[in-house]
């Protein structure tokens, strides 16, 4: 048996070889052509020794190598582990460690980073795609290897890994969200139903590949026999060109993105963009002015969704079809259902909430993640029943309709990319001149939140910012790097001496240090 | 020069390859996308670690700075101080 969704892939490369399959950054590939690509890195995979159930690590950028890559390693059986470029080298050994890296794929300046630092160790083999780098395989080597899609003995069922997405960052454990096959191929037919995707649509990706919803919408369209379009970096104007090039008809963007795009819509010289039919903001509650200028000028259909990467999207509101229910992020997709959930320590049976209550959002979904990897307590921990606890706050209205406010967990989402408080206070925390220290969120208006730290300086110690942002270059990723750094006689916490994150922030504004 | 120029050329490229169409010492790496204005706080720390050279804040303020030739000359300036 082999794996469905590669194979939907090949049968629509078989139908329809010459239609244009994907755009990335100036290059293009028909389907033929990126079949012929899926299968030879597939066979260059083969010939280095990949067998079924492997892992494979990448810093990876936005490229149609990448996009191949994953059909590949569908076709084998094989999981893709995407790293974040940017993260500092311990991340990424942490996050191998995480996710029983078996073999690497990366740039040459990946290896001498490895090299510099005492090396990599992995069992299986090393692949450099930018160049000809020590005892690496050349990714050149792929034009040696044929195009016929390979003969394999084993059967791919559909439950194998595919993609474990790294939702950690430097010295927390990495929380490896477990992605099947079926996950990604279930999760593509439900948006495909509910956002009426067709072969005709050009579907336009602008997030990071690394990130589960870049994934999504390239895997999408290639399945359906769409277009697929991958912005291969991110700013405004970059945008705005490929969409005004390519004519993409559908997106979901994140809503930092949203708000950087309105503005530069709004400069008199801005082009006018007709092409979409359908955009999706996710990640975050997109402000309300900003939506209906954006309704105003792009003048398609607008939807917001609520979701996250365990249980994929969960709601969705078109504002078109539900003008008296514009504060809401919707109704549950048919594959999910939703609790709120009342802080247990308040109640001991009773613990749904009624409506307009506010609690826990709870999910229950079919295209729930397969788990974190490798730590099932984890996942059982976040689990009330069959029910994912997501760590956000909200209520339902007496329709079923959802309404999103705030968070529970103490997390930091800085333009789509969740950040793990912790994770930066351990790394900050290692100072010699620091007693104690927390990041925590702060509002931005262009990324949603972003990262601050306070820190409290050890007695008669000095302390010197520069410095400290210089730290934090070296040793966070670019995600994580604090926006702002307060220093503060003390920490705000609770009468247990337990650090009260979400009451930084008014601490440093009544402090008067927030100028 | 040519040490300088290799290693800020290879930096900006640790993710893509720049296209040969492009004039790269005249890309602003902010602006195209090769560096965000995070990853800019990395890449001069990184600068200044290789070369053993620091940048003050006013300098990191200049829009220069963000155009690959310019901000070569500004490193090539520094290590002629040295």
């Amino acid at each position: 048996m082999k794996s469905r969704l590669a194979s939907l892939f090949y049968e629509n490369a078989q139908k329809t070889p010459d239609k244009l399959a994907i755009w990335c950054d100036g290059k293009t590939a028909t389907y033929k052509e990126m079949a012929d690509l899926v299968s030879r890195y597939s066979n260059l995979l083969l010939s280095q020794g990949a067998v079924y159930g492997d892992y494979i690590a990448i810093p990876m950028n936005n490229s149609i190598e990448s996009v191949a890559l994953f059909f590949s390693a569908a076709d084998l059986g094989i999981c893709v582990v995407p790293l974040n470029p940017s993260l500092p080298l311990e991340a990424v050994k942490s996050a191998m460690q995480a996710g029983d890296i078996k073999h690497v794929i990366a740039r040459s300046s990946f290896f001498s980073d490895c090299a510099k630092s005492g090396g990599l160790d992995i069992p299986g083999f090393a692949i450099c795609l930018d160049k000809e780098y020590e005892d690496t395989v050349p990714f050149s080597k792929i034009n040696e290897m044929s195009t016929n899609r390979p003969e394999t003995d084993f059967d791919v069922k559909g439950d194998e890994s595919l993609i474990l997405t790294m939702t950690s960052g430097s010295t927390g454990n990495p929380k490896p969200i477990d992605i099947s096959q079926d996950n990604k191929y279930e999760r593509s037919m439900a948006h495909i139903r509910v956002y009426n995707i067709t072969k005709e649509d050009s579907i336009l990706a602008a997030t990071p590949l690394y990130h589960s919803l870049a994934e999504r919408l390239v895997i999408l369209p290639l399945i359906l026999g769409a277009t697929s379009i991958l912005l291969p970096r991110f700013t405004p104007a970059i945008w705005l060109k490929c969409v005004e090039e390519q004519k993409p008809t559908f997106t979901i963007a994140v809503s930092a993105q949203l708000a950087q795009i309105l503005e530069l819509l709004k400069k008199p010289d801005a082009p006018t963009i007709t092409s979409f039919r359908s955009i999706v903001s996710s990640s975050a509650l997109l402000e309300a002015s900003v939506k209906y200028e954006l309704i105003d000028l792009l003048k398609c259909e607008f939807h917001e969704m609520y979701g996250a990467s365990e249980v994929s999207t969960v709601t969705d509101i078109c504002f078109q079809t539900s003008q008296d229910k514009q504060k809401s992020v919707g109704k549950p997709f048919d594959e999910a259902q939703i609790k709120i959930l009342r802080d247990e320590s308040e109640s001991d049976f009773d613990t749904e909430c009624k409506p307009y209550e506010i609690g826990e959002i709870a999910v229950k979904s079919k295209l729930q993640c397969k788990g974190y990897y490798k730590q099932e307590s984890m996942m059982q921990a976040a689990m009330f029943g069959d029910y994912f606890r997501t760590g956000d706050l909200g209520y339902l209205d007496e329709d079923g309709y959802l309404y999103f406010s705030g968070r529970k967990k103490e997390l930091i989402i800085t333009g789509a990319i969740n950040v793990y408080p912790h994770d930066i206070d351990v790394v900050i925390g290692q100072l010699p001149e620091i007693e104690e220290c927390a990041a925590f969120s702060y509002p931005d208006e262009r990324l949603g939140e972003v990262v601050a730290l306070a820190i409290v300086p050890k007695e008669d110690h000095e302390i010197n910012l520069r410095a400290i942002k210089t730290y934090c270059a070296r040793n966070l990723a670019d995600f994580q790097q604090p926006h702002k750094i307060f220093v503060v006689d003390k920490l705000p916490k609770n009468t247990m001496g337990k650090l009260q994150r979400m009451s930084i922030l008014n601490y440093v504004r009544e402090a008067g240090l927030d100028q | 020069m040519e040490k300088v120029k290799e290693f800020i050329v290879d930096y900006i490229q640790r993710e893509y390859t720049i296209s040969e169409d492009i004039d790269i010492m005249e890309l602003n790496y902010v602006e195209s996308g090769y560096i965000d204005s995070m990853g800019m706080i990395q890449f001069i720390a990184v600068i200044e670690d290789e070369f053993g050279i620091s940048f003050s804040d006013d300098e990191l303020a200049e829009p220069d700075i963000k155009v690959v030739g310019k901000l070569i000359n500004m490193v090539v300036k520094k290590l002629e101080e040295v």
